[in-house]
């Protein structure tokens, strides 16, 4: 098979433990233990990883075992209906600690989910005195779905360490996304990548196919294509989460939204940031749950600096229960008097729109026809995460909005990128730090670029900037 | 005839130009007679002469062609010793040959910025290379440079410079440029720009930009609200009202359209509180609560959960004081 015929989730997995995207404590762990086969047999002879499907769990095995120069053994589904197979052949080879290749060897049993409980019980507990017995390194690999899935493996899970891989953020898959597109010379609006991104719900694999699904044979992918994606029936969990949590009375209930969210904690973080001034509408609850998302920060700056991921605990208690029991006086009506002032804001009369609350969040009616005011309209209810939805005729509001912080750094790509050049040519030519140049400088800049075109010209001129830049800083 | 940025068109070129600090330019001069110089630490306030004074220094010692014997490092801009060690041992291994001078300078802008633990690998690059290579250190405080770096430099202290001097000097620039500077105008300059005289000078350019080389204290006052103290006034004065939203929508604005560091935003945030008209119980109390953020920054922490937790503070305090 040629590189180009290769669907594009093979064609660009990762070759390098530096490629892989997310997971990173897993990982480690990962790479730890293997290391820790070096010298002797350590005590837990299996590992078992776990996480949603599509986050890199086989790939992560794959590309290490190529780092560390092992020999890898893969076992999946098929070979597990026949015991005997298992107990013969494979524990022949877990007993073979160099192959004939001369390097050591690691085994993989892939897809374990693919196990039925019953019929394959026999898999399981062969599996399990194939690890008891091991002289090599053994790597179980399933997709957790659902809770009962320990209860199924529960021989193996007794005798393994586990390592949880978790759904891949979405920055990390829209990174991706960018480093795919880049390569194939595809060009993608911003859009359909979040979309995309989004959609996913950290499941890399499944976004890539999307991709490929929409792009192939394309140079262009605008948001008309994208509309036939399909969706995967993946419910969004967020906004009910994020309303029991910030409803909940104690830490315990408050801490279950981390695992009904299904997503993964950065993003969580992020949600409840952009969400809780809306809720919290007492200043004084305010602070105090702001303070606990400050408090939440620092423990996984902590955390991740120190690599000690016992931390990260107390991360979730903050973010969770810290912000949660800040509520005690907020109404709880922040959303509707949000909506109100911007009403008010824009030159309407408070009876110019209908203002409802529905279970999903807040709809916004004209009462008459906008004509000409309907774009001012819409965009200052977008400013506050409204949408207008074609098929009513009004703006829908939902009470939980999505991080604003990703799209805004996207939307400001190619701008902060010339802030960034003019910034160096301004560090270069008047000998101060870049930043200096952009705190004190560059907002003068603007300004006689704004009003004074030739001396605008002149400074282009002996700065050495380009047209590009030279706009930006009329812009 | 007016291209380019102000400050630099009237940068004194050599020492001969320059009219204050008499007594470091005596000396300055005397190493330019010898063609030779110890390593040197100048230490003082922003825009009052440092980095010109090297450069004039090391036009005066090597001609026209100076710039091929300097080089200028910003240490905020460098990531890390280690970039910074490459290129001042890339620098350094070429001696000057063409030169009767047998050593290059080094100019390490803001060295106070510097890590205790970049400053002592730092000391140790200047051993090794010290025979082809001079260093000038320059920051603003002394205290922050290791005691073992200002034993081996000779130390220069700049002093501010007297308000004759700034008001001369832009008064100066204002009558080549043909810019009419009323006395208000440069009042208002002289208030704004705290002794820095490379701020006066690109406030009085901003300003003959917007009003046609007429500058008065309004074309001034009109600048300043639109850079970044002006904005980040706006910004408290949002948190003070309690409209948190608001303020975290400029925040984002501040911290990433515009690309500020967090650092600069609680700086000017701290001085900008001093000046409010606010309860002096409250100005303790949120001089505390920055002086925390701050720290917390200074951990790693992410700039915007952070900073919207100081306004939430802001909101608080703001609400308090209505009752």
């Amino acid at each position: 098979m040629t590189e180009e015929s290769q669907p594009w989730a093979s064609r660009f997995s990762p070759c390098t433990q530096e490629e892989l995207v997310g997971n990173d404590r897993a990982i480690r762990q990962l790479k730890s233990w293997i290391k820790s086969w070096d010298k002797v047999i350590p005590k837990q002879r299996a590992v078992f990883l776990f996480g949603p499907p599509g986050v890199g769990k086989t790939i992560s095995v794959v590309v290490l075992s190529k780092d560390l120069d092992l020999d890898l053994l893969e076992v999946n589904a098929s070979d597990y209906r026949t015991k005997k197979r298992l107990e013969s052949f494979i524990g022949r080879s877990a007993q073979q600690r160099i192959t004939i290749t001369g390097k050591r060897r690691i085994i993989m049993f892939d897809e374990m989910e693919g196990i039925s409980g019953v019929q394959d019980r026999g898999g399981i507990s062969a599996i399990a005195s194939i690890i008891k017995e091991t002289r090599v390194p053994i790597v179980l690999v399933a997709t957790s779905i659902g809770e009962s899935w320990e209860e199924k493996f529960k021989p193996l899970v007794d005798i393994s360490s586990p390592i949880e891989f978790d759904p891949i953020p979405f920055g990390e898959v829209y990174k991706r996304l960018e480093t795919i597109a880049d390569k194939l010379d595809l060009e993608v609006d911003g859009e359909v990548m979040d979309l995309m991104a989004d959609r996913c719900r950290g499941d890399l694999r499944s976004c890539i196919n999307d991709l490929e699904a929409i792009a192939r044979g394309r140079k262009k992918i605008t948001m008309a294509d994208a509309e036939n994606i399909g969706y995967r029936d993946r419910k969004d969990y967020t906004p009910d989460a994020l309303m029991k949590m910030f409803s909940a009375k104690t830490l315990w209930e408050a801490r279950r939204v981390i695992s009904s969210a299904h997503i993964d904690y950065d993003t969580l973080f992020d949600w409840i940031y952009e969400n809780l001034p809306v809720v919290l509408d007492d200043p004084e609850d305010l602070a105090e749950g702001m303070e606990a998302l400050s408090r939440a920060d620092i423990h996984q700056t902590r955390g991740s600096r120190s690599q000690d991921y016992r931390l990260l605990k107390y991360m979730f208690n903050a973010m969770t229960g810290g912000v949660a029991l800040a509520r005690r006086r907020s109404k709880g009506a922040g959303l509707l008097k949000l909506v109100r002032t911007k009403i008010a804001e824009l030159g309407f009369p408070p009876n110019a729109f209908s203002v409802m609350e529905s279970p999903e969040g807040i709809t916004i009616k004209p009462i008459r026809y906008l004509k000409d005011d309907w774009r001012r309209v819409d965009t200052a209810l977008r400013g506050i995460g409204a949408q207008w939805v074609r098929g009513s005729s009004c703006w829908g509001l939902p009470y939980f909005r999505s991080p604003q912080l990703v799209w805004r750094y996207r939307r400001t790509y190619h701008s902060r990128r010339r802030l960034k050049s003019v910034a160096a040519r301004l560090a270069e030519k008047c000998y101060i730090g870049s930043k200096e140049a952009i705190a004190d400088v560059i907002p003068l800049l603007k300004i006689i670029y704004k009003n004074d075109a030739a001396m605008a010209q002149g400074i282009s001129k002996w700065l050495g900037l380009d047209e590009k830049e030279s706009e930006w800083l009329k812009s | 005839m007016s291209s380019g940025m102000w400050a630099e068109k009237y940068r004194p070129k050599n020492l001969n130009e320059m009219v204050n600090h008499t007594e470091i330019v005596t000396r300055l001069k005397n190493f330019a007679v010898e063609r030779n110089l110890p390593h040197l630490l100048f230490v003082g306030p922003a825009g009052v002469g440092k980095t010109t004074s090297i450069l004039a220094l090391a036009r005066d010692m090597y001609g026209p062609a100076y710039q091929s014997f300097i080089l200028e490092l910003n240490a905020s801009d460098e990531r890390g010793i280690n970039v910074i060690r490459d290129k001042v041992k890339n620098f350094a291994r070429t001696a000057a040959i063409t030169s009767e001078v047998p050593f290059k300078i080094l100019i390490m802008d803001e060295a106070d910025s510097l890590t205790t633990a970049a400053q002592h690998a730092l000391r140790r690059t200047m051993e090794i290379y010290t025979r082809t290579c001079r260093f000038c250190l320059i920051g603003n405080y002394s205290e922050n440079i290791i005691e073992p770096i200002q034993s081996r430099c000779s130390i220069f202290r700049f002093s501010p410079l007297s308000e004759e001097d700034l008001r001369g000097w832009v008064r100066m620039i204002a009558e080549r440029e043909n810019v009419k500077l009323i006395p208000e105008g440069l009042d208002a300059i002289f208030e704004a720009c705290e002794g820095d005289l490379r701020k006066a000078t690109n406030l009085l350019q901003a300003a003959a930009a917007t009003q046609g080389s007429l500058v008065d204290d309004i074309a001034i006052y009109g600048v300043l609200g639109r850079v970044s103290p002006g904005k980040i006034r706006d910004l408290i004065n949002l948190g003070l009202k309690g409209n948190f939203l608001d303020a975290r929508e400029m925040l984002r604005t501040l911290l990433i359209d515009e690309g500020l560091a967090a650092e600069d935003i609680i700086r000017i945030m701290y001085s900008e509180l001093l000046k409010l008209a606010i309860p002096e119980r409250q100005k303790v109390a949120l001089s505390d609560a920055i002086g925390e953020i701050d720290y917390r920054l200074t951990q790693g922490a992410r700039p915007e959960i952070q900073l919207s937790a100081l306004v939430a503070k802001l909101a608080l305090a703001g609400e308090e004081m209505k009752s």
